[in-house]
């Protein structure tokens, strides 16, 4: 009887420890106001030309360059969407996507029509240089855990991102790729902010809304307009203050992410 | 459970409670026990120390900050600590040329004392990070000291019965995360106050200088040495960035690297003076290996820096000069701050 009413009490406090725990960055996907919602996915989906792009894979630059990219990791900030009166719903404050992996957020928005989608690349000033890591719960991607590295800790500020692999500028077929290319790039200057405009994203409570972030990678590097980045020659950034190469990347970058 | 490991653990806990000065009967390590906040004792010719509210001292914070601070599982390697490269008895530096880390690494620079950091302005070579408590995830991450993926230390130093108490005390967090680890180091490295050197005495007419020792501290203030223009009391730092023109050409970058500015180009953060005597080899990159090498280096005037500070120029010391400085610097060794036994590794 005693072990019985020992083991309930034992339930209802880890019960209370299990829901007063709950971290509240897991759920800021969803806005807290009742309001009837419905679901949203936003896939990110890294692109090749028209091929799906692929970490470690070898492609072949508008340089004759054979490139692989062993590593690329990138902070969206600030996702929201637009109604058609202007105002935003937040969908999400912070994600580090990883493309090495599939990056799809689902969200539950309040229902309606919506006319545009915002983002920002990067880390928002107010929440990047002098910002402490560790003050963050480790589910968080701005934490020392979730920012995988994405932190200049000699500096303070998070690194917006990362693009790093191998290149073989020999133009020899099956050549082995032996330069490396780096681009770290991060500071207040490169934040930019993405706005997709003139969209009819519909949430109802009966469908699943998608939309796709396509990010094409190619186009980074030669972009439609704007400065090509040849690898063979500007290879290495860890961004610094009017650098060309970081400037011309971020740009490239931005221009080359769309919304389907 | 072999009786000997109990007793060991027994003899382990009652110990943790001394410390703390908590010991009662009626509470294991386990109850929520409470902190004892700490006034650090701190020099009267020293400016007050600010301290962050979110991290005042306590004494279990202070105590877990010293306990991480030697302990080798927040390494990559499970072999190094901070004291590894901040050794106790050279003012918390290792006496090498340029620090070596974690499986034997070597890192960029000359491993800087941390005297009185408490006060600094800035940390780190490039005076980027604003807190000790932000500036203890550097060495942690970087392959070249600690190493570590933080997570994994963390997990492993959450194995610490007696680590994860005194962090119960201490944050009231039930296991060892970034922000209480950081938080414990930052209020440990706080108490490194040295501000007891025979100079200090002698300002409070508590010891007498040589005559040599008064003639050096007499040519260090003076106005044809300047050499107090950068050293300045009482930290005989002024924490400020310049070229003093060790190389015609820097291989290091100094405060360049933070700035991209080429103005900036080998201009590195004053360091303090105090114990400068137990602190060798200097400079930035432990090039010159005794106070006599750099006392004829700035007696010199530099190798011609296009960058360097305009007042570092030839001195024309006489040897007796030179000699009358070297004894003035070693009067500001603080004996007591190299022995002191709360800042050594504490005994299990």
């Amino acid at each position: 009887m005693k072990s019985s009413l020992l083991s309930l009490i034992l339930a209802c406090c880890m019960a209370i420890a299990v829901v007063g725990c709950r971290d509240k960055n897991t759920i800021d996907e969803t806005p807290e106001e009742t309001v009837t919602t419905g679901q949203l996915t936003l896939r990110m989906n890294a692109k090749w030309g028209t091929e799906n792009f692929v970490i470690e894979e070898v492609y072949n630059d508008t340089y004759g360059n054979r490139i692989r990219v062993d590593q690329f990791l990138s902070y969206l900030s600030q996702i929201r969407l637009v109604r058609v009166d202007g105002s935003e719903v937040m969908l999400k404050d912070f994600t580090l996507a990883d493309f090495e992996r599939d990056i799809t957020l689902t969200f539950n928005v309040p229902v309606g029509n919506y006319v545009g989608l915002k983002m920002g690349l990067g880390v928002p000033e107010a929440y990047n240089k002098d910002v402490d890591p560790a003050q963050y719960p480790s589910s968080h991607p701005l934490s020392v855990a979730g920012s995988q590295g994405m932190f200049w800790y000699w500096n303070t500020g998070y690194i917006f991102t990362k693009f790093e692999g191998k290149i073989d500028t020999t133009g020899t077929p099956d050549a082995e790729l032996l330069d490396s290319f780096l681009f770290h790039i991060g500071d207040d200057p490169y934040y930019r902010e993405l706005n997709f405009t003139d969209r009819d994203i519909r949430i109802t409570t009966s469908g699943e809304a998608a939309l796709q972030l396509n990010i094409f990678v190619d186009q980074i590097l030669a972009p439609a307009s704007g400065a090509s980045i040849d690898l063979a020659t500007d290879a290495v950034t860890h961004t610094s203050e009017q650098d060309v190469l970081a400037n011309a990347f971020f740009d490239n970058y931005a221009a080359a992410i769309t919304l389907e | 459970m072999p009786s000997s490991t109990i007793m060991r653990r027994l003899l382990h806990w009652s110990k943790l409670l001394l410390i703390l000065g908590l010991c009662n009967c009626s509470t294991t390590p386990n109850d929520q026990q409470k902190d004892t906040p700490v006034k650090l004792k701190v020099p009267s010719a020293f400016p007050a120390l600010a301290l962050p509210e979110d991290n005042l001292p306590t004494r279990a914070r202070i105590e877990l900050g010293r306990r991480l601070f030697y302990h080798t599982d927040l390494s990559v390697d499970g072999k190094t600590h901070c004291g590894t490269c901040h050794v106790q008895s050279s003012a918390f530096t290792d006496g090498k040329n340029i620090a070596q880390g974690a499986h034997g690494q070597s890192g960029r620079r000359n491993t800087p004392t941390l005297a009185n950091l408490g006060w600094s302005p800035y940390l780190m070579a490039e005076g980027g990070v604003p807190s000790l408590e932000l500036q203890a995830l550097a060495p942690l991450h970087e392959p070249a000291e600690m190493g570590v993926n933080m997570m994994d230390g963390v997990a492993k130093i959450n194995r610490h019965d007696d680590l994860r108490a005194l962090n119960r005390i201490a944050y009231g967090r039930d296991s060892l995360d970034p922000f209480t680890i950081t938080r414990a180091l930052a209020a440990f490295q706080r108490t490194m106050i040295s501000g007891d050197s025979k100079y200090d005495q002698h300002k409070y007419g508590l010891a007498t200088l040589t005559e040599v020792e008064r003639k050096g501290m007499e040519l260090f203030f003076s106005h044809r040495l300047q050499c107090s223009a950068c050293h300045s009391e009482p930290f005989f730092t002024d924490y400020g960035f310049y070229n003093v023109g060790l190389y015609s050409t820097y291989s290091d970058p100094g405060l360049e690297r933070k700035t991209h500015l080429k103005s900036d180009s080998g201009k590195f953060k004053t360091p303090t003076l105090r114990n400068i005597a137990v602190t060798a080899p200097y400079m930035h990159d432990g090039s010159l290996n005794t106070l006599e090498d750099v006392v004829a280096f700035y007696n010199k005037g530099g190798n011609g820096h296009t960058q360097q500070d305009k007042r570092i120029r030839e001195l024309h010391l006489t040897p007796q000069e030179e000699e009358a400085l070297i004894a003035f610097l070693h009067t500001l060794t603080d004996w007591n701050f190299l022995q002191q036994k709360s800042l050594a590794p504490w005994e299990e």
